[in-house]
């Protein structure tokens, strides 16, 4: 699977920059990246494939939020954690700035540029902390500043709309989960990074709520540049938030473009049935036809050939025998034979 | 007629500690009924008590959870009950599974891991049938399943080998097997992907056709509101502040909350501005005065602070809990 953005590979043909200068026009470079799990031994071994060679690339000097989204058991964590550096990869590779993190995760520099956001803010933090000393560790962690002064705190704060008097001396239990996860946004802002990885940071946020998060990574990426990789099941959030989606099937990234086009005509099969399940907030458009069910979604990992194939009304012969390569279709990437003529 | 009517219920979690009293108030005066044959939504943020009305009202009263006042009373054709003055043990027993029935949220914590699905169906039929043989025990299960689209195979499996979504499905089929007059379910699509939760409600509009039952669902989520309900109240800090019919209230919000809320949904096709609320919902111990939503309603008035606004019919099967209403009495 190769994404890349076409928009960089025009530019990059007409400068006339050194090779040196080539290799980081790229942010983050996510290059056939797979990983394996096995699990029990001997007999009873078995694998898992939970990303299938999945390619992406951010650029250097365009802020964007992408988005990685699929239902749960796609990948999309196991993505996050690769690009973190938290797992290893079993094949492919993940480059940040041109180089290869393999080499460079635990270290400093990469970890300062690259800061995660968790799912549920309630067990981000330890119950029995106060919350403000999270920030204060992260600033002297990172050295940021002189030893002992902590100007990045306030900041930070300030930017996810806090101010250090509202948390001082708090624990996570006197805070709404909107107010811990901005906190929690906050901490990840403090190193200054260039690139958040936030995995479903807004599912466990009140409805009343949860906008005010969403808007503030529209915020962090027109006033900061910090580019954000959004990983959810939301495509409501998704559509509202994001420059570009990925949608994510069994590890493999099915359909790759700009979230207007993906979620407004959706190319890939797989990608029309999530669609047309998102259910619309209004009455006057309840859904009148009933879906057909599978009960075989937990075997689509080990499938050859397309793993929607199971479950497609399109199928035919081939989608069970070889797997689809990428067809670029206006601009989009689509992992389907449907496309194979266009 | 309505069947399930609640007048005045109070549902506290009174805990103390140190001699110290606690008081949750999740529950504090809600009223409200429940027609025949329709599909009554629940919606609410998480901790505005949603949950715990549907645990007084199923009869699940267990301490530190106490109703200190209100009746809730069902009308079924044959018999009337007032479920609070019935004993826990067995009178309310008899009813749960028969006549009421609960889909609880969380599939996996409520399937036993270390026995075959059968087995299950084999607890809540004993339980209320008696017990049955093994040809009458299939016939019934077999018919339902079959009702319900659902293949027999998966009788034979432990939960651990199915899907969320499956899994999510057969609950729903045991709480139905004994053919209730009510279903009460309780979040029973959150946690599950899109696809599955639109299996999901598949499931219980086909259920309700064929049964004849009346559905009360609560979820937050009010874009499947929209897609299942009949009629849709909102709740806010233990209490109800508005209840329309599902159309009335999504074309025509007349709370600042719920106006509020409907404003924040994002809507695949639309990247206009949304904006929340400020500030969070207060908590149940210590709940604002007044109108709970004034400190975050951006149409509060110096009144609200002190005085309590009545849920009052403001239309024809519109009520309303605000006090900018009071004109449209």
């Amino acid at each position: 699977m190769r994404v890349h953005s076409h928009s960089s590979q025009s530019r990059n043909a007409q400068s006339s920059e050194p090779l040196v200068q080539k290799e980081h026009s790229k942010l983050l470079e996510v290059d056939n990246l797979t990983k394996v799990f096995t699990k029990g031994q001997g007999f009873a071994k078995s694998t898992i494939t939970a990303v299938n060679e999945v390619s992406f690339s951010l650029e250097l000097d365009r802020p964007e939020i992408f988005t990685l989204a699929g239902e749960s058991g796609s990948g999309k964590s196991t993505v996050a954690k690769l690009i973190l550096g938290f797992e290893e990869p079993s094949s492919g590779a993940v480059r940040f700035r041109g180089e290869d993190i393999a080499r460079t995760r635990g270290k400093a520099k990469f970890m300062k540029d690259v800061q995660p956001v968790f799912q549920n803010p309630f067990e981000t933090f330890n119950p029995l902390k106060r919350i403000d000393t999270y920030l204060y560790e992260t600033e002297r962690n990172f050295r940021m500043s002189k030893a002992g002064e902590y100007p990045l705190v306030e900041r930070s704060l300030e930017l996810v709309g806090l101010s250090l008097t509202e948390i001082k001396d708090k624990y996570p239990s006197e805070m709404s989960g909107g107010q811990l996860q901005r906190v929690s946004i906050a901490r990840a802002l403090i190193p200054n990074p260039s690139l958040l990885i936030m995995d479903e940071p807004v599912s466990m946020i009140d409805a009343s709520l949860r906008m005010s998060v969403i808007n503030l990574f529209k915020e962090l990426k027109r006033q900061q540049g910090v580019s954000i990789i959004y990983i959810t099941h939301d495509l409501a959030t998704a559509y509202y938030v994001s420059d570009r989606i990925a949608i994510m099937l069994r590890g493999q990234i099915v359909e790759t473009g700009s979230v207007e086009e993906v979620l407004d005509s959706p190319l890939h099969p797989y990608t029309q049935l999530l669609r047309a399940s998102v259910p619309v907030p209004d009455p006057a458009n309840k859904w009148q036809k009933d879906i057909p069910l599978s009960d075989i979604e937990i075997r689509e990992y080990s499938r050859k050939g397309c793993k929607f194939a199971g479950r497609c009304s399109k199928a035919e012969d081939i989608c069970n025998e070889c797997e689809p390569p990428d067809y670029r279709v206006n601009g989009r990437y689509v992992k389907c034979h449907l496309y194979k003529t266009a | 007629m309505p069947i399930l009517d609640i007048r005045g219920l109070k549902a506290y979690y009174i805990t103390r500690k140190y001699g110290h009293a606690s008081r949750v108030r999740a529950v504090d005066g809600v009223s409200f009924q429940v027609k025949k044959d329709e599909i009554y939504g629940i919606a609410g943020e998480s901790g505005c008590g949603k949950s715990t009305l549907l645990k007084a009202v199923s009869g699940l009263i267990k301490p530190p959870l106490q109703v200190l006042e209100g009746e809730v009373v069902y009308d079924f054709e044959d018999q009337k009950l007032s479920i609070l003055s019935l004993r826990e043990d067995r009178q309310r027993r008899r009813i749960r599974g028969v006549r009421i029935s609960l889909i609880p949220q969380g599939s996996m914590s409520v399937l036993n891991p270390v026995r075959r699905i059968r087995e299950s169906f084999r607890d809540i039929i004993d339980a209320h049938l008696g017990t049955v043989d093994e040809a009458r025990f299939n016939d019934i299960v077999r018919t339902h399943l079959d009702a319900l689209g659902l293949d027999w195979s998966v009788m034979h499996a432990f939960p651990h080998q199915l899907s969320g979504g499956m899994r999510q499905r057969i609950t729903i089929a045991l709480a139905t097997i004994l053919k209730p007059d009510i279903v009460f379910a309780d979040e029973p699509t959150t946690a599950l992907d899109v696809v599955v939760q639109r299996g999901v409600i598949q499931l219980i509009k086909k259920i309700k056709r064929e049964q004849m039952n009346t559905v009360i669902m609560v979820t937050h989520d009010l874009a499947v509101h929209a897609n299942l309900c009949d009629r849709l109240a909102i709740m806010y800090a233990g209490k109800m502040v508005e209840e329309a019919d599902v159309d009335a209230l999504f074309s025509n919000p007349r709370h600042p909350y719920t106006i509020v809320l409907l404003k924040s949904l994002p809507r695949l096709g639309d990247r206009s501005v949304r904006t929340s609320a400020p500030g969070a919902p207060p908590s149940l111990v210590n709940v604002p005065s007044g109108c709970r939503f004034h400190p975050r309603c951006p149409e509060a008035m110096e009144r609200c602070r002190s005085e309590d606004p009545e849920l009052v019919e403001v239309e024809k099967g519109h009520r309303v809990a605000c006090l900018l209403e009071e004109g449209s009495r």
